[in-house]
């Protein structure tokens, strides 16, 4: 495939020219990384001197956002995004994306397709990844084609989605302007199931929305009555399918391998796993907010309504902006009992065993700490569709004490205005005397390694080593000696040493 | 059957020196329930309004259907002692009334929780025995449980009608079986002496044993007899019981009593010559039909028969002669009355065990006096179903005080810790209530010494509580059960649709509450599990949670799961090494298997990390030849902090080493919990840091880099030192004829079970076979030993060790590698195992 067409040049130089941006960023993923120089001189070539562009690679976070911090770096208006995008919405800079153009052989695929048709007796929905976008009007045509011949069955229909736009502006007041169409959207929405994605009342039917992607069903129809079709690999964008529609069947297409893959042991599997997760975090007393964007919409709003959430589920919460989590920078927190990772769609799901506390997504934080909230079997993925439904859930208020599948029995959590209603009066410093008196009782190893903290300060005390401790016997001030200079990594008195003594140091 | 009103059982309540709350335990199939019924039948209280409604204490089909006892029932009887009969009572009393709170437990080990459950609020204990099969396994169990608790038995030896209709046993001989029964029964009670209890063994002669036919419903002490007798040979009762049992002969030619058999054909031992063969004489008359030579005996003895019973033939009339004569009711219940304490004398050592808290605070003397004005103390062992679907009865027993309908308690919850707000609630009893058969009365209160369900608790008693007065905020809760087995048998359950999981999920918290045993978890694969005692005590779980707890909705149940663990067989071959992500640090360990019972001790709780580490260290050097420095340098155990696993210390002069100890450890507890082979708990290794190297700057030893490094080199020196499988293994005991063995040796053979003991009983064509049996080959082992015994062998399997499997995890191929990967597939973790070279790195 061409280069020029393979990264939109034309494109791209319509976008930059028609909104005169003058400072654009481009922004690539590792593995299109070598690419960049040819791509930048292709546009530079044809938008001459006046508009500068930026190259801007290895993201903090995950490469299919719009790494919006990086861009500020350099003043840009606009940034463009080459690979596998997220298609979340961005907070403050327009984004072009250009997905780049995957092989496809669109007879086999269309083959593949009335085979399902034709094997399964359900309607489908063609969802694909965004890299194959480009030939879904060949697809279309090759299929319509191939159903005339065969004269199947007309009743049954193939449907496609659609790519939203290659095109994202940040809304100016996004977040009251979103609480806004939220609200509209339950009070259209309410009688009917809320099944992920954006949802909106279309006088034709429901609309959905994920990861780029958007589609219609028309009225009196469900979405668990299509076999969904994924044109593309096994990646996190099929997995978000898998999750929001886990009543669907689902049939993979790998267009690499040219072959038909069904997930169903899979899809149940990671359902089930997220499911023991949300368990796990009901155990929870430490929950640490992994800030995993800064960039997508309402990233703020999220956070703030996850501390809120942890807090009135009488537990701790920590922020942590780590950039991509890995496990030796989580190991750094071993106080927290779980992590809540606040970022798009696609970088949330992180499961690792390698993790030692596990990391979930907003939507199964919502879950697991809303007393008496049971899981009913949707899954949200984005969290800009939770801020709407946390505000709205009621509490039960059941007293009874929880049961906890992981210790497999009944668990008391913590009331919490037991955290921040301080008793007062006169009893007060009895009170306070007699916590202190308790927090002794407990045994250290049982809140360094049964998750029994209910706080960092408690973690902190009870471990072994706390640091260096001021030395108050001898109270007058030591003589300052210098301190070594240079890098952890070689500081200048070791280079020095390891050139006296070869072979000293491995 | 005895017919009262609420009002009228409320009123005995009061008089706690005429109460008796004692359970029935035994063997399974040793006649607890039949015999259970003969007293019911008897004497048991029922409401007025359902008199002659039949068979009490198995409530539920499936126990009617299965011919066992699942679930303990509690049951009250009534008994009016004579005054004649209570002239040699010594304790107190008031009156001649005697209100019985009788429980009767299943004898399946499965079900042993049941019984410990029954036995925390009884003070007395029934154990029955078989006169043939004698003490067996589950009876020593129970007995062993009882007398823990502190409470006292009295035997009676049942089954007597077999020895006079099936086997035709002579006098001199049932005598030998009689007194080999008691005397193991005692051998048990002797090793338990207590001096606040007494003697807890039992004596024909002082009327602690019965003799008894539950299913033709007779029974007799020797007071029964001595008092025929006592008269006839003027000498008084106490000195004729003692004539009636041991080395006592007695001559009727000559008409004198002798310690020694002289030899002569007419000189029989007492009990022979005055119990045995009169009661043998007339069921051979009455099975004969001898009905002219029947009358006058019966006259002799006093026995009235009514006109109708007098048409009665054979079998039928030797039950209703011997039920006339001998009624099992009265020979029990005076038994019990005589020689069981009341609550009030029973709580005066039991509070002890009982109580948790200072032995002389205001609770525990209430507890100890047994006092209905003191502070309500009131212990919930278990909870029972309600009619309407999802609500539970909270029934226990009270200790002290009253509790009444309306009052407001303070419920301490098993994990509550004195002076904090841990699991600990203040609610109100909506109503109390007492059974009454299988009816239920309100009741205005229930003082102490009694038991009570309660309604509006189930909330917030999750299975057992202790209750208090609202205002008694320094007490102290009742201790926890100890339970004799432990959940080993597992099962994965789904629904069948998707959407009932909130069913599924209410249902296992129903039955997690609904059994003292069964364990409801979670595998990480996001799979449900439950967890019981064996594979029986499953099954019914299972019905329970389908029928009663999800109403109906299918479930799916996987095939029994059992969990393994992982160990190593040798030391590890070399000294591993694994660095930090950064690379700036690098951590040395080995690991070698622990000396053998070492990690019993762990589980046991001898050596543990709470310990003195001058006596931990006393006790590694001395039993299992640790060096007397290196037990002081025990870094922790794990998993969860008190497994069977640790970690030593043996680097010398490593810097920063006290800085990283915790990550480290915390690796460890992580690594522990989840092994390199299959992510199962590990068992009986030994972690041995030999050396650390550490970044000289703090901020790049941290626990970031030091834990996912402690967990990588666990792994890696675990798989150097030849990692083993371990897999659970029963203790089965089986008892059967001779002609039956062939058929269970081949059983066991074909399941990999070998046996280790097998003994005959003696006197009785029975033998008793001990066996090893892995968990793994158990499901379905009952049945096929059935089948290939014709239905004579019927085993009960016990959890007994961890059992090491020699084939290598690491060969593919092999068993235990096989095994492996299904456990893999099943945890849906990839099928083959991460490579050492993963965990360790080249320096």
């Amino acid at each position: 495939m061409d280069f020029e067409s393979k990264y939109e040049i034309s494109s791209t130089v319509d976008f930059i020219r028609g909104r005169t941006f003058t400072r654009v960023a481009l922004q690539f993923p590792d593995e299109l990384l070598k690419d960049s120089p040819l791509v930048a001189k292709a546009l530079r070539s044809e938008l001459g001197k006046a508009v500068r562009l930026y190259v801007m690679a290895d993201a903090a976070y995950g490469s299919c956002c719009v790494d919006e911090i990086g861009a500020s770096h350099v003043d840009a208006e606009c940034v463009v995004h080459y690979g596998h995008a997220c298609m979340s919405r961005t907070s403050t800079l327009p984004a072009k994306f250009v997905f780049g153009k995957a092989s496809i052989d669109v007879k086999d695929c269309a083959k593949s397709l009335s085979h399902c048709l034709s094997s399964f007796n359900k309607p489908i929905m063609v969802l694909y990844g965004l890299e194959y976008a480009h030939a879904l009007v060949n697809l279309k045509a090759e299929v319509a084609e191939s159903l005339l011949s065969s004269h199947s069955n007309s009743s049954l229909k193939i449907s496609y989605a659609e790519v939203v736009g290659t095109v994202i502006y940040p809304s100016v007041d996004h977040l009251t302007e979103k609480a806004q169409v939220s609200s509209q959207y339950d009070s259209l929405t309410k009688t009917r199931i809320t099944v992920g994605g954006d949802e909106r009342e279309i006088k034709s039917g429901t609309y959905y929305g994920l990861g780029g992607l958007s589609w219609n069903i028309p009225t009196g129809h469900k979405i668990e009555d299509y076999l969904l079709f994924w044109i593309g690999p096994e990646n996190t964008a099929f997995t978000n399918i898998m999750l929001t529609f886990n009543n669907c069947k689902i049939i993979r297409y790998d267009a690499d391998k040219k072959c038909l893959l069904e997930h169903l042991s899979n899809q149940t599997r990671i359902l089930r796993r997220r499911y023991y997760l949300v368990e796990k975090a009901k155990d929870a007393n430490i929950v640490g907010i992994l800030v995993g964007t800064l960039g997508v919409a309402g990233y703020l709003h999220i956070i703030e309504q996850m501390k809120e959430l942890i807090k009135s589920a009488g537990k701790k919460s920590y922020t942590l902006v780590m950039g991509r989590p890995n496990p030796a920078k989580l190991a750094n927190f071993p106080e927290c009992d779980i992590f809540v990772s606040v970022s798009c769609a696609q970088t949330a799901l992180l499961d690792s065993k390698d993790f030692l506390a596990p990391v979930i997504t907003p939507f199964e934080a919502v879950l697991a700490f809303t007393r008496g909230r049971q899981w009913t079997g949707e899954y949200v993925v984005n969290f800009q569709d939770l801020i709407a439904s946390i505000g709205s859930e009621v509490n039960e208020g059941t007293e009874e004490a929880r049961f906890s599948f992981i210790k497999g029995g009944y668990v008391e959590d913590i009331k919490p205005q037991e955290n921040d209603k301080e008793e007062e009066g006169s009893l007060a410093l009895a009170a306070a005397t007699d916590k202190a008196l308790s927090l002794q009782n407990q045994d250290p190893t049982s809140i360094l390694f049964k998750r029994n903290a209910t706080s960092g300060t408690m973690f902190f005390a009870a471990r072994t080593y706390q640091g260096l401790n001021m030395q108050y016997e001898n109270p007058a001030p030591q003589s300052y000696v210098i301190g070594r200079s240079g890098r952890a990594a070689g500081y200048l008195d070791e280079e020095r040493k390891a050139e006296d003594l070869p072979g000293a140091v491995e | 059957m005895v017919k009262f009103t609420a009002e009228e059982l409320r009123k005995i309540m009061d008089l706690k020196h005429n109460i008796r709350n004692m359970s029935v335990i035994a063997h399974v199939d040793h006649g607890k329930s039949t015999l259970t019924d003969s007293l019911v039948a008897a004497a048991g209280i029922i409401a007025q309004e359902v008199a002659g409604d039949v068979r009490m204490t198995d409530t539920r089909q499936d126990e009617a259907e299965r011919g066992i006892t699942i679930k303990s029932t509690g049951i009250s009887l009534y008994y009016e002692m004579s005054d004649e009969s209570l002239k040699n009572f010594k304790g107190e009393r008031v009156g001649n009334e005697y209100l019985i709170n009788l429980i009767d437990s299943p004898g399946h080990v499965d079900f042993s929780s049941e019984v410990t459950a029954a036995l925390r609020i009884t003070d007395g204990a029934l154990v029955v025995v078989d006169c043939v099969e004698g003490v067996c396994v589950q009876t020593e169990t129970v007995l062993r449980q009882a007398l823990g608790e502190r409470i006292r038995p009295v035997l009676t030896v049942n089954k007597m009608d077999r020895c006079f209709l099936e086997l035709q046993v002579d006098g001199e001989e049932a005598y030998q079986t009689f007194q080999r029964v008691i005397e193991n029964a005692n051998v048990i009670m002797a090793t338990y002496e207590d001096p606040l209890l007494g003697d807890v063994q039992v004596y024909p002669e002082k009327g602690t044993v019965a003799f008894s036919a539950g299913l033709h419903g007779w029974a007799f002490t020797l007071t029964n007899f001595a008092k025929m007798y006592a008269a006839k040979f003027g000498v008084d009762e106490s000195k004729m019981m003692e004539r009636l049992w041991g080395e006592n002969y007695f001559d009727p030619a000559t008409k004198k009593w002798t310690t020694k058999s002289t030899g002569s054909a007419t000189c029989k031992r007492g009990f022979v010559q005055f119990c045995y063969e009169p009661i043998k004489q007339i069921i051979n008359t009455c099975m004969n039909d001898q009905k002219d030579k029947l009358w006058p005996m019966l006259q002799k003895l006093g026995v009235v028969m009514k006109s109708d019973e007098k048409d009665l033939m054979g079998k039928a009339l030797m039950k209703r002669v011997m039920q006339t004569w001998l009624p099992a009711s009265s020979a029990l219940l005076e038994m019990m009355i005589f020689h069981l304490p009341s609550p009030a004398k029973a709580q005066r050592y039991r509070v002890e065990n009982l109580y948790e808290g200072p032995l002389d605070d205001v609770y525990a003397n209430a507890i100890r006096n047994c006092d209905p004005d003191g502070p309500l103390m009131l212990y919930v062992s278990k909870m029972i179903p309600a009619s309407d679907k999802g609500r539970f009865f909270a029934f226990g027993r009270v200790f002290s005080g009253r509790v009444c309908t309306g009052l407001k308690v303070r419920i301490m919850g098993p994990n509550y810790v004195p002076g904090q707000k841990k699991d600990l609630y203040v609610k109100s009893v909506q109503r109390t209530v007492i059974w009454m058969g299988k009816k239920q009365e309100s009741v205005e209160d229930v003082p102490c010494g009694n038991t009570v369900a309660m309604v509006g608790l189930d909330q917030f008693i999750t299975k057992n509580a202790t209750l208090t007065n609202e205002k008694e905020v320094d007490a102290h809760p009742i201790r926890a059960m100890k339970f004799s087995v432990s959940p080993v048998v597992r099962v994965a359950v789904q629904c069948k649709v998707a959407s009932d999981l909130p069913k599924l999920v209410e249902g296992l918290k129903r039955l997690a509450k609904s059994d003292p045993m069964v364990v409801c978890t979670m595998e990480e694969s996001g799979e449900h599990i439950v967890a019981g005692a064996g594979e029986l005590h499953l099954e019914i779980c299972l019905k329970d949670l389908q029928e009663d707890f999800m109403g109906g909705a299918e479930i799916i149940v996987s095939d029994p799961v059992v969990s393994f663990r992982e160990t190593v067989l040798e030391k590890s071959c070399r000294t591993v090494m694994s660095k930090s992500p950064n690379k700036h640090n690098r951590l040395y360990m080995e690991a070698r298997p622990m000396e053998d019972g070492l990690a019993e001790a762990i589980d046991d709780g001898r050596i543990g990390p709470r310990d003195d580490p001058k006596v931990r260290s006393k006790i590694l050097s001395e039993e299992f030849g640790w060096d007397k420095d290196l037990a002081k340098k025990i870094w922790c155990f794990g998993p969860e902090t008190t497994g069977p696993n640790m970690v030593v210390d043996m680097c010398k002069g490593v810097q920063y080493l006290n800085e990283i100890k915790d990550s480290v450890v915390a690796g460890f507890q992580w690594a522990s919990k989840e092994g390199a082979l299959a992510e199962e708990n590990m068992r009986a290794i030994c972690f041995e840091v030999c050396d650390v190297v550490l970044h000289a700057d703090a901020i790049h030893r941290g626990g970031g880099q030091v834990i996912p490094t402690a967990r990588r080199v666990i792994y890696a020196s675990q798989l150097t030192a030849k990692p083993r499988l371990l897999e659970p293994v029963y203790l089965v005991e089986i008892q059967a004829p001779e002609q039956a063995l062939g058929g269970i040796y081949g059983v066991l053979n074909q399941k990999r079970g070998h046996v280790f003991e097998e003994m005959q009983r003696p006197g009785t064509p029975l033998y008793n076979i001990k066996a090893y049996l892995p968990v793994i080959e158990s499901f379905g082992f009952s049945s096929t030993l059935r089948a290939a015994t014709s239905g004579q062998a019927f085993p009960q399997c016990v959890f007994d060790h961890w059992d090491m499997m020699s084939s290598d995890p690491l060969e593919p191929g092999s068993q235990a590698g096989q095994l492996v990967s299904d456990i893999r597939k099943r945890k849906g973790l990839k099928e083959q195992m991460t490579p050492l070279s993963e965990f360790e790195d080249k320096l």
